[in-house]
């Protein structure tokens, strides 16, 4: 399965979704459990509405983790997502 | 017991079934690694991986249950061979109530419970199932429906929808019709295809799941093809558990050692071939596994069986344990049931362990394998579960084992091993 293209738009799976309980650390729900968000994971998933593409995604971390390697936090958003994805808790679109 | 952190990497939610089989090809569903030129990323909730060693005697902060398994109801449609519902069965009259079940789903949610998995029987056969799905996403838990899909109508599945159901496992018995209705013992295999193209068309997550035996392991392959092509993001391969009337039918249930050698080749390269488009679970079976599952993530420290008359269970098949007795959500809170009841607490932690457990490594992986299993074989709910290769009693599980693979040898080999003869099953009854 080759690397999600940095022009497709990632969105949360059916059956996945943020779990929205206010003053209770994000959770990402899925089928087979939960995942619990901060920090550039939650930025992340928050992003994957279907509306933003994956470089849109990746230019923002950039802009905001200045002491990051660019060219890691691509690779290492892709990664993180790619694996949702063969999790089927994200859909490229 | 806490919930630990995992920081670096992110291993799999918890694992309903607890299979830690090293030879499962789940294994490998640990590990979504977040980005780590990031700062504080993804952690990990619901499956803090167990080390070895000693954790906390029944620790006074127990979190949890991270989910509840709500058995709404023991009616169902199907008289499935390898069911797990209890031999005597909970009756109509005997099922809570509507608002009783929602005040247990508002009680879970305040716990810290993330997930109801709303099952029976057939949950479909409760008329206020609508009521009950929105009253649990009303108290913020994800609703995952685990179905045979017989009641199921467009209609409804609207209704259900829109009542914000997340999610719904649907059961399928075999991929050919005629086997799966003799599993089943009732015609049902053309309608759940029929609903469950229904189903791929709502943005609801869609699981099938089949149950593999001796008698259907010859067709995984169109199993995991029909999951394919019904539009479903994951199959669940799940060998029968024994208990209830799947032990009753144990002897023409078992697949032979042949059969599970060519179904994990099957399953692994399915996992290889649809990666990122279906996701295959596979539930390995226990009499085969060289060390026993962790059975509902260990007794009292994860999950919570409600069934249907209110009596909350640490496992399906507890109540065949002797002199123990199972409260009521009807009469005592359900923090305390979880937290104090002398049930859950009964094989939570590690001093009810007898050796070889106590000083095992594993102890904290598996904690011993599955108390009604334990009961069910060595005649003693605490003892090493006899699948555990290192249990003293484990001979008997190997004899259960060889007698099937003996018979296949002198039939004719395992892999197309035939379907049973319809006679031979006993068949699940419906509670009036």
């Amino acid at each position: 399965m080759p690397r999600p293209s940095l022009e497709s738009k990632p969105r949360l799976a059916p059956g996945c979704r943020l779990s929205d309980v206010v003053g209770q650390e994000a959770t990402l729900l899925m089928p087979e459990g939960a995942l619990k968000l901060r920090g550039p994971g939650l930025q992340i998933i928050r992003s994957c509405d279907g509306q933003h593409t994956l470089a849109e995604i990746v230019a923002t971390l950039q802009k905001e983790f200045r002491k990051a390697d660019p060219k890691k936090v691509e690779s290492d958003t892709a990664e993180f997502l790619e694996q949702l994805k063969n999790r089927r808790a994200v859909d490229f679109e | 017991m806490s919930l630990k952190v995992a920081p670096a990497s992110l291993p799999a939610s918890y694992d309903r079934n607890g299979n830690q089989d090293p030879k499962s090809p789940t294994d490998h569903k640990a590990a979504v690694v977040p980005p780590a030129s990031l700062p504080a990323p993804l952690e990990q909730s619901r499956n803090p991986e167990p080390q070895p060693g000693r954790e906390p005697q029944n620790s006074a902060c127990i979190v949890g249950p991270l989910a509840l398994i709500a058995e709404i109801t023991h009616r169902c449609p199907l008289h499935c061979v390898y069911c797990s519902n209890p031999l005597e069965m909970k009756s109509r009259a005997a099922e809570l109530s509507t608002a009783q079940w929602i005040s247990v789903f508002e009680q879970a949610a305040k716990l810290g419970t993330m997930q109801v998995d709303l099952t029976g029987g057939e949950p479909l056969a409760r008329v206020d199932l609508t009521e009950l799905i929105a009253a649990a996403r009303a108290a913020k838990l994800y609703t995952n429906l685990i179905t045979s899909g017989i009641g199921l109508t467009q209609d409804r599945l609207n209704v259900l929808a829109h009542a914000g159901l997340d999610h719904i496992q649907l059961s399928f018995q075999d991929s050919q019709a005629a086997p799966a209705d003799e599993f089943a013992g009732t015609n049902a295999h053309e309608k759940k295809l029929s609903i469950a193209a229904a189903i791929a068309k709502h943005h609801i997550g869609f699981t099938l799941n089949f149950v593999v035996l001796r008698g259907n392991l010859a067709r995984l392959e169109e199993m995991i093809a029909l999951a394919e092509n019904l539009g479903a993001q994951r199959v669940e391969i799940a060998h029968v558990q024994y208990y209830g009337w799947a032990a009753e039918n144990r002897a023409a249930l078992l697949p032979t050692r042949a059969q599970l050698d060519r179904s994990l080749e099957i399953i692994q390269a399915a996992e290889a071939r649809l990666r990122g488009r279906l996701r295959v679970e596979y539930v390995v079976p226990d009499y085969y596994a060289r060390y026993p599952k962790a059975c509902m993530g260990g007794w009292g420290r994860k999950l919570m069986l409600i069934d249907p008359s209110g009596e909350a269970l640490p496992c399906h098949a507890a109540r065949t344990i002797p002199n123990l007795h199972f409260e009521n959500v009807k009469t005592h809170p359900l923090e305390w049931i979880w937290q104090k009841s002398p049930s859950f607490q009964k094989f939570r932690g590690e001093d009810w362990m007898q050796e070889p457990c106590r000083t095992c490594d594993r102890r904290t992986i598996d904690f011993g394998g599955c108390r009604c299993q334990a009961l069910m074989l060595a005649g003693d709910a605490a003892a090493t579960d006899p699948v555990c290769s290192l249990s003293p009693k484990h001979e008997l599980v190997a004899a259960i084992v060889n007698r099937v693979n003996s018979a296949a040898t002198h039939s004719m080999g395992g892999a197309s091993a035939p379907i049973q003869v319809t006679s031979s099953w006993i068949y699940r009854p419906n509670p009036s």
